[in-house]
């Protein structure tokens, strides 16, 4: 089985530490991985704020890019919804029949890390260990976007050690929105100061979840406020062990 | 002044989306009126907790809203011979087909019709379609004493303060502000601030002008083509006051209100009421066609309102804009309504709904911050009973400001405008992405403490870390290290 | 009379500019009316309650909105009528013309509505009504303004009213109700909708309903810090009685 990792542009360049865990989980499960070095951006922070010209641009190196690999794996929900909701209809804008094929015909081969794990891997236990009380926060466009579900509690429910403390309002936007953080600052400082008193009051050790843009808002807020938890991508939970306790960043 | 005696100055909130500031102005002050937001958070609360558990009950709950989306879906399509079919029946029915192209022109259509009949006053129904006509102001200007009959619209009509929600217009306000716009208007001692009490007061003050007054307006709810049925929804009882007793009622439309069969309301009203207020079905549902003789007014007007929703018609992802039968859902579950209330969209029409619906009324003159206020949670589009994809059409609406703004001179040098034309040339090659962000890398050192984290930014980031730091860039990207690991490896 | 002909024009032709080019945009109401019975319905159209439990259900959802009911058979309907309008300790009723004679109960001012004035009516204590039909799953009455349920102003105006509901005229549903309202009663047994053409379709519309008043509880605001309080305009106490007259309408099963 062999995987290509699309890392998106935003844990590249922030959290690189996401990738290699990625890497380490899927190895250890058996799975040949690939890093396409063409690879940049999906296009969404661009689509969401209105620029859809250069949106399109980015869209179409994805596909180019990604049109014969066996599967993509990202580990970030937000993307895959860019790519499962937005690209249809980007695609029909531009008009070019050629790459909409091309794309219908990748689209079936890209999943989220959860999603190709319990859907293609076929597995829940990764065999991963992790000894710490975590919460878990569910991104927008994991709950609603790509409707997870239950996956991601089922993968954390088999990791050995792991206390799960379940989030009050658990479907509430926690306020990041991509440039809505910065075109509606002081807005989403509220969102976050009200999703923050949920996180902190689990008396979690970290607050988890599949997307590190909402890990970098909370996260952002809790260091800011010297709170005593951290976040942390469920990629390095899943990819840790006794031998390999994970990189956990200050 | 003790804060007893201090009267209650409601928010003067400028709903004009010409006049409004942008929602991120206006939400300033929003945000730091801790009475507001807690008045706004109960509210919602309350409404969302009733309609989940209705909701949960129904088992048909999405069918229902795959038939609602497909109805409406259909009337749009077809929306010219549905509104002539609605004129012919209404008309065969005794009452008279007004057309207006805008507001101005519903707002002078009603006063003519006034002027006919007389009439120095008028006891209206709440109607949110009244208040985008901004028609009080200009009744009272001519002349017309407007009086408002739904609790709500009392409140803020004695209060002088404006709606932040188009189901429960004064759920920002709490029970001691009513106790005291009542008491000081009403000219009543010792009132108390029960709910049941000031309820009662109303009751008392509105009483003789149901009795009396013989000109009333309302809105509708739905038009029904098949017969020319008007249905208002309601819960007080003062709609099917006004809706009896008065010698001539005159109501004002949306095009988009109209449904094409009377059964159609078996979808609809099972729709509404769970979504809006979170019960079966709302206490009063009225129909009445034309005029019935020896019941109820015996002059009956409608004044079908374009304003705007024929241009919405054009474009096929915005279409579906106009399903929206106004039941509050989405704002009720929006996580940016709850924190700012209504007030700050600028416009009669707040939340998700107010988000597409306003700027698309105004044709992007206005109110082109509006798809900006949003998140893309979601959560609007799931509880919406028509189904309306709000996030699809607010990204589409943000494209289409943006390829407005981007062409003005102005905006080709704002700070946004150039980090996403900067961003979009870093993405459209892998070496210049790795460029850039090495450079970042060096760039961003000077910026990040001992601790590791950036705490202050400048520019656009400066948003950002208002309220969170953010981690420093990592000396390694992942595709570094990858690379590092295949040589490596060979 | 030029301005608004010309509004009016404006308007439709804004409306058929937008839709033009269009697949769907149908020029006539035959085009739309065909198109309209293609539509998908797949809710709920009948409900699954027995009789019994769609009475029950009708009289638990009355009394959740502070209705009172009270069951009777048909043969006690009278005493049940006497018996609940002396309770209420009120004296002047107002009732439709229509009424059942047997309906007023003696021993109290009866207002027979021969288009009393609303002075009038505002001196009433109260009104007695039938219906056209109730609504278990909402618990709703519906007036449909006949002789025997009155005009609207008699049921808004007096402080207490009093709603005879046969049990033949409760079904479960909400389309249901609509399915009463139809003239043949016909709805389809597999579909559930009608596919006549537009030619009997008219015939049908002439007969709906030109007033209607769907009533569920008594009146009630809840915008003064979402409290719910009952009583604003229109009644604030309504009262059922569900007559057992075992007959069986249309819509009801065993």
């Amino acid at each position: 089985m062999q995987a290509s990792l699309f890392i998106t542009c935003y844990n590249d360049t922030l959290f690189p530490e996401t990738g290699r865990a990625l890497v380490r989980l899927l190895e250890r499960l058996g799975v040949e991985v690939e890093f396409r070095a063409g690879q940049t951006c999906c296009g969404q922070m661009h689509a969401n704020t209105g620029f859809r010209r250069e949106a399109f641009c980015q869209a179409k190196r994805l596909v180019r890019l990604y049109a014969d690999a066996e599967a993509v794996v990202i580990p970030s929900s937000s993307c895959v919804a860019m790519i499962r909701d937005q690209y249809p209809g980007l695609f029909e804008e531009l008009g070019d029949e050629a790459l909409r094929k091309d794309f219908a015909a990748l689209v079936p081969r890209v999943y989220e890390l959860s999603e190709f794990l319990i859907d293609k891997l076929g597995v829940e236990d990764v065999g991963a260990y992790f000894p710490h009380r975590v919460t878990y926060h569910a991104s927008c466009h994991g709950l609603r976007g790509l409707h997870l579900g239950e996956r991601p509690f089922r993968l954390l429910r088999k990791v050995r050690g792991l206390e799960l403390a379940p989030l009050a309002n658990l479907e509430r936007c926690c306020g990041f929105g991509g440039t809505f953080s910065v075109k509606n600052g002081e807005v989403s400082s509220a969102m976050l100061t009200v999703k923050l008193e949920d996180v902190l009051a689990t008396k979690a050790e970290f607050c988890t979840a599949l997307d590190n843009s909402c890990l970098m808002h909370l996260g952002g807020g809790m260091h800011r406020q010297y709170a005593g938890m951290k976040t942390i991508h469920m990629a390095q939970i899943l990819a840790s062990t006794e031998k390999e306790p994970p990189e956990v960043a200050g | 002044m003790s804060a007893a005696a201090e009267q209650t100055v409601l928010d003067r909130a400028e709903l004009d989306p010409a006049k409004a500031p942008s929602f991120p102005v206006a939400a300033l002050p929003v945000l730091r009126n801790v009475q507001l937001r807690k008045n706004v958070a109960h509210a919602i609360d309350v409404i969302q907790a009733k309609r989940a558990r209705l909701v949960a009950e129904k088992t048909d709950w999405q069918a229902l809203r795959a038939a609602a989306a497909a109805i409406k879906d259909h009337v749009l399509e077809n929306l010219g011979a549905y509104l002539e079919q609605f004129e012919e029946r209404c008309t065969a029915a005794g009452g008279t087909v007004h057309w207006a192209v805008d507001a101005a022109d519903a707002r002078k259509i009603i006063l003519e019709i006034l002027r006919e009949e007389k009439a120095d006053e008028v006891i209206k129904i709440k109607t949110m379609t009244s208040a985008e006509i901004q028609l009080n102001p200009f009744l009272e200007a001519a002349g017309v004493r407007t009086y408002e009959t739904d609790l709500a619209e009392i409140i803020l009509q004695l209060g002088e303060g404006e709606p932040s929600h188009i189901v429960v217009p004064a759920l920002h306000v709490n029970r001691s502000q009513v106790r005291e716009i009542f008491a000081r208007r009403m000219g009543i001692e010792n009132l108390s601030d029960e709910p049941k009490a000031l309820t009662a007061a109303a009751r008392n003050y509105l009483r003789q002008k149901f009795l009396l007054v013989p000109t009333a307006i309302s809105g509708a709810n739905f038009l029904i083509a098949e017969t020319g049925g008007v249905v208002v929804v309601e819960s007080e009882g003062n709609g099917r006051m006004c809706l009896t007793l008065p010698r001539t009622m005159i109501t004002l439309a949306g095009i988009e209100k109209v449904l094409p069969r009377f059964q159609d309301l078996e979808v609809m009203l099972q729709l509404l009421a769970r979504s809006a207020t979170g019960e079966r079905m709302n206490p009063y549902t009225s129909l009445w066609t034309g005029v019935t003789p020896g019941d109820g007014p015996q002059k009956f007007h409608v004044v079908l309102l374009d304003n705007g929703r024929s241009s919405i018609l054009a474009r096929k992802k915005e279409r579906q804009t106009l399903r929206c039968i106004r039941c509050a859902a989405c704002m009720n579950t929006c996580p940016v309504y709850r924190q700012t209330g209504g007030h700050a969209y600028g416009s009669v029409y707040p939340g998700p709904i107010g988000a597409i619906l306003t700027p698309q009324l105004e044709q992007l003159r206005h109110a082109q911050s509006l798809p900006f206020a949003s998140s893309l949670c979601g959560a609007c589009y799931e509880v919406c009973p028509v189904k309306i994809n709000i996030p699809e059409i607010l990204i589409d609406l943000r494209a289409q400001v943006t390829d407005q703004e981007r062409k003005t001179a102005g905006k080709f040098f704002d700070p946004m405008y150039v980090a996403m034309r900067a961003a979009n040339l870093i993405f459209s090659r892998a070496w210049l992405f790795h460029a850039a962000q090495k450079m970042g890398r060096i760039g961003s050192r000077f910026l990040t403490r001992k601790d590791g984290w950036m705490h202050s930014l400048p520019s656009v980031g400066a948003k950002w870390t208002l309220t969170r730091d953010l981690r420093g860039l990592p000396r390694q990207t992942f595709h570094e290290w990858w690379a590092a690991r295949e040589r490596g490896a060979k | 009379m030029n301005a608004v002909a010309s509004s009016r024009e404006q308007v439709l032709g804004r409306i058929r500019a937008a839709l033009r080019g269009g697949q769907n945009s149908a020029a006539t109401a035959e085009q739309a009316a065909e198109a309209y019975v293609g539509l998908a319905r797949d809710y709920t159209m009948r409900g699954e309650l027995t009789v019994r439990a769609c009475q029950e259900r009708f009289v638990e959802r009355l009394r959740e909105y502070d209705a009172e009911v009270t069951e009777c058979a048909p043969e006690e309907l009278g005493s049940t009528i006497a018996a609940l309008l002396t309770a209420s300790g009120r004296r002047i009723f107002v009732a439709p013309p229509g009424l059942p004679a047997e309906w007023l109960a003696a021993g109290f001012e009866w207002k027979i509505d021969q288009d009393l004035p609303a002075k009038e009516i505002e001196k009433a204590d109260g009104v007695v009504t039938a219906c056209f039909c109730g609504v278990a799953d909402s618990g709703t009455i519906v007036l449909h303004h006949s002789a025997t349920e009155g005009r609207r102003v008699i049921t808004l105006l007096p402080d207490w009213h009093l709603c005879i509901v046969r049990a033949s005229q409760v079904v479960e549903t909400l389309p249901e109700y609509f399915d009463r309202c139809q003239v043949s009663g016909i709805r389809g047994q597999v579909s559930g909708f009608m596919d006549h053409g537009s030619g009997i379709r008219d015939e049908v519309a002439g007969s709906l309903p030109s007033l209607v008043t769907w009533i569920s509880g008594p009146s009630a605001t809840a915008d003064i810090e979402m409290t719910r309080i009952k009583g604003v305009h229109g009644p604030r106490f309504l009262n059922v009685v569900l007559v057992r007259d075992g007959e069986q309408g249309p819509g009801n099963r065993e």
